[in-house]
């Protein structure tokens, strides 16, 4: 099988001049994450080389342009949720996290403590009696913090919208960036939905 | 135990407040009481009978009276046994039975919370499965499903 040229790794330097280590930082419009060699990352000179390439970019193009895209890259990549379940739709939560759908591969990895997360799936049914609960855990998330509404449930309802116990839809508490339709979604619908939360996040401006 | 034997047994004890035994298919009775003889029958059932587990307590609107049925079981005999009264559809209230069998407490504060039936003397009647300040009681059928923008304008406590 032959490789094209442009997706060899590049040859590592010789020996690279003290200080002048090419360091090339992820950035929107980049064409790919840069392949650093593990040795220029353990060498002492990256982290001072990295500051000043980084230093000279941002006197170049502004603060928002640099370090956004590198803040959102690193964000989108790294989704934690808030591991807990209401209802059914909670099935089909745990089952994405096994072996079959794997979401870590996405960088998702539950937490169970809402001060380590920054994403919320709100995967069943929200009755009011859990309400109040809801909100206080969504505001020990730190910011910047993400809402997937996860089935029909915690969309608008769904079986039970009219019922005498059960919040129509968990916007109505909180704000939510992406909906997941279902009764329950599978698996597959829940990670396309991260996957849309990963594009939103990569737009993200402030 | 048969009912004959049960209503041979209670109604000394309770005298006018017992309104009669009657079959009932499973148990050994079902006995139907003035909510005045309450806890004269509670007592009576307990230690007399030997019906010494409250298996459930449950309320029924019927719209134009609540019965509020318990539901107990002997060790000794091996049974279970009825125990049912009828309240007053306005203001329905009953002496609470968790004095007696401890185990009333929840299931009277859930009878409170959906049919709307108060139990004098309960030491803690608040909501048990609904959030507090909720307004309704959702198991009579004089409540309407609801528009949810209505139910949460009436519940909503954040
Ligand atoms: S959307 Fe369906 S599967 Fe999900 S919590 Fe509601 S009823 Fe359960």
């Amino acid at each position: 099988m032959t490789t094209p040229a442009a997706q060899t790794k590049p040859a590592p330097a010789a020996s690279p001049p003290a200080g002048s280590v090419p360091v090339e930082l992820p950035m929107a419009g980049a064409p790919a994450v840069p392949f650093i060699e593990i040795e220029t990352l353990r060498s002492a000179q990256f982290i001072p080389a990295a500051k000043e390439t980084l230093g000279d970019l941002i006197a170049e193009q502004g603060q928002a342009k640099v370090i956004r895209p590198v803040f959102n890259w690193a964000g989108r990549n790294s989704l934690f949720p808030l591991h807990w379940g209401l209802a059914c739709c909670a099935i089909e939560f745990a089952a994405a996290f096994g072996a079959r759908w794997d979401a870590e591969r996405f960088g998702v990895v539950p937490r169970s403590s809402p001060r380590q997360c920054d994403l919320m799936i709100v995967n069943g049914t929200v009755t009011w009696k859990v309400a109040h609960k809801l909100i206080t855990l969504y505001e020990q998330m730190p910011d910047p913090k993400w809402v997937i509404a996860m089935g029909n449930c915690a969309t608008g309802g769904g079986p039970f919208r009219t019922a005498y116990s059960v919040v129509p839809g968990v916007d109505k508490l909180i704000p939510v960036d992406v909906y997941i339709a279902g009764c329950p979604p599978r698996p597959e619908a829940m990670l396309d939905g991260i996957l849309r939360l990963e594009n939103l996040i990569r737009e993200r401006k402030e | 135990m048969q009912p004959e034997e049960l209503q041979a047994r209670i109604s000394p004890k309770l005298g006018e407040n017992l309104l009669g035994v009657e079959p009932f298919a499973g148990t050994a009775g079902r006995v139907r009481f003035r909510p005045a003889g309450a806890l004269e029958l509670f007592e009576t059932v307990r230690d007399d009978l030997g019906f010494r587990h409250l298996s459930m307590v449950g309320a029924i609107d019927w719209v134009d009276h609540r019965e509020v049925f318990y539901v107990v079981w002997s060790d000794d005999a091996r049974q279970y046994a009825l125990l049912s009264t009828d309240l007053a559809a306005d203001a329905p209230h009953v002496e609470s039975a968790s004095g007696i069998w401890p185990s009333a407490n929840w299931h009277e504060r859930e009878a409170w919370e959906f049919v709307g039936v108060t139990f004098d003397h309960h030491p803690d009647l608040r909501h048990l499965l609904m959030p507090e300040g909720y307004a309704f009681h959702p198991l009579l059928r004089s409540f309407k499903l609801h528009e949810p923008e209505e139910l949460e304008v009436k519940s909503r406590r954040v």
